[in-house]
């Protein structure tokens, strides 16, 4: 019984985890401008990132691969903001008709 | 020079213009010179037939420009697809398909000395054809230095250069603490599982090329945090050079010592060691090191090539 639910949680948690993966590859390819595109590609790794990563640890249960996968939350979520950010700021620097893109349609 | 390269590109280039501009800087009346040969050469252009003989010139240049490309395409396509056509089928015995791969799969620990038999593979028995992707590589960083390298022969356009600079002296001054608050604290993790790739390539996946990409990322990483002034302290075109000849060279002769006493049936005195530990597979562990140093300046090379026109300042 137990294993049954343990399997539903990790399940629906590793299902939500793809939706947040498929918003971000959709918004990466339907979008045009640079700045949307790296919103939506932060969004697969960092919350779809963390719901499959719980969805797994929830699954396997062993403390080693708990732990293993907490360095991986650890790794990604310092990287994948950070690179976001430093890419939106050379945009942000180095694009001279920035404000053509923000108007509203 | 957009417009000159574009005129290069129709065949009007104007040879005398870079002759005029050096040798009459420093006379008064340069206008003037310039205004008498302007003059000349409208008349030599308009003279009748001029453009038509160039015309005609350069149309015929075009013809046979398409014939050679089109019979080259012809003869490349014509001579794959005959190989395809001699290849051994898929699944079919045959000993060329089934002899190598046995020996790789079941003698490879024993004669290369490395759990990993990738590496036993790409660094032991295909080892030539490694040492000719690492001369790639530098191959490829000598033609990138060659076009972008900024330097007294090759000047970019004075506004491009302002441009540039005024834009590094900008990231210079106004460093961002998110990025270096990160890279302070991944850096060091980034290099030690660079440094961990290559020294584990006999022995777990990885290697040399892998390992090199790693730790030139890392220093990519360090750049983009602190500037190029805290690389270039220590890591200079000549540092650059040096390093990549070394690596290449100690490829070349240690690999060729071993070539050379295989060829001939000579004992070969590197010693295996113990297959699993860090120090073993006889001369896989010095290779990688080699590739992976190779890989790492050409990583960091490009990067900084493309980023600024120079590696290490200079």
């Amino acid at each position: 019984m137990i294993a049954w639910i343990r399997f539903a949680v990790s399940a629906v948690l590793i299902v939500t985890g793809l939706v947040s993966f498929a918003a971000g590859v959709i918004g990466n390819c339907r979008f045009g401008y640079v700045m949307n595109r790296v919103h939506a590609g932060g969004i697969g790794d960092t919350q779809g990132l963390f719901f499959i990563v719980l969805g797994l640890a929830f699954g396997e249960g062993s403390f080693m691969d708990i732990l293993k996968l907490a360095l991986l939350i650890v790794f990604m979520w310092n990287t994948s903001p950070v690179s976001s950010h430093f890419l939106s700021q050379v945009e942000y620097y180095t694009n001279p008709n920035l404000y053509e893109h923000m108007e509203r349609k | 020079m957009t417009e000159k390269f574009r005129k290069w590109l129709d065949g009007d280039i104007d040879v005398m213009e870079n002759i005029t501009e050096t040798t009459l800087q420093h006379d008064a009346s340069r206008e003037e010179i310039k205004r008498q040969e302007k003059r000349l050469r409208e008349t030599i252009w308009e003279l009748p037939g001029t453009g038509r003989i160039v015309g005609a010139e350069r149309r015929t240049a075009l013809i046979i420009y398409r014939v050679i490309a089109i019979i080259s395409c012809v003869l490349l396509i014509g001579t794959l697809l005959y190989i395809v056509g001699h290849l051994p089928l898929y699944g079919v015995e045959n000993p060329r398909a089934t002899e190598v791969t046995k020996r790789y799969v079941e003698d490879g620990l024993r004669e290369t000395g490395a759990v990993n038999i990738v590496a036993g593979m790409i660094l032991d028995y295909r080892a030539f054809d490694t040492l000719g992707e690492s001369h790639v590589l530098f191959t490829a960083l000598i033609c990138v230095m060659i076009l972008l390298r900024k330097d007294s022969k090759n000047m970019r356009s004075a506004y491009e250069d302002y441009f540039t600079v005024e834009q590094d002296t900008y990231f210079r001054t106004h460093q961002d603490m998110i990025i270096r608050k990160i890279g302070f604290f991944l850096v060091p993790c980034i290099f030690i599982y660079g440094i961990y790739i290559l020294l584990n390539g006999q022995i777990s996946p990885g290697g040399g090329f892998s390992g090199g990409a790693v730790l030139g990322a890392g220093m990519i990483i360090f750049t983009s945090a602190y500037g190029f002034d805290k690389v270039d302290k220590f890591f200079t075109l000549k540092l650059s050079g040096y390093v990549t000849f070394a690596a290449l060279s100690f490829y070349s002769f240690a690999k060729g010592y071993v070539f050379i006493m295989g060829a001939n049936g000579l004992e070969n005195h590197i010693p295996k060691g113990t297959p699993g530990a860090i120090l073993s597979g006889g001369m896989i562990l010095p290779l990688d090191i080699a590739v992976g140093l190779v890989v790492a300046c050409t990583m960091y090379g490009f990067y900084s090539l493309f980023r600024r026109g120079s590696i290490g300042g200079n």
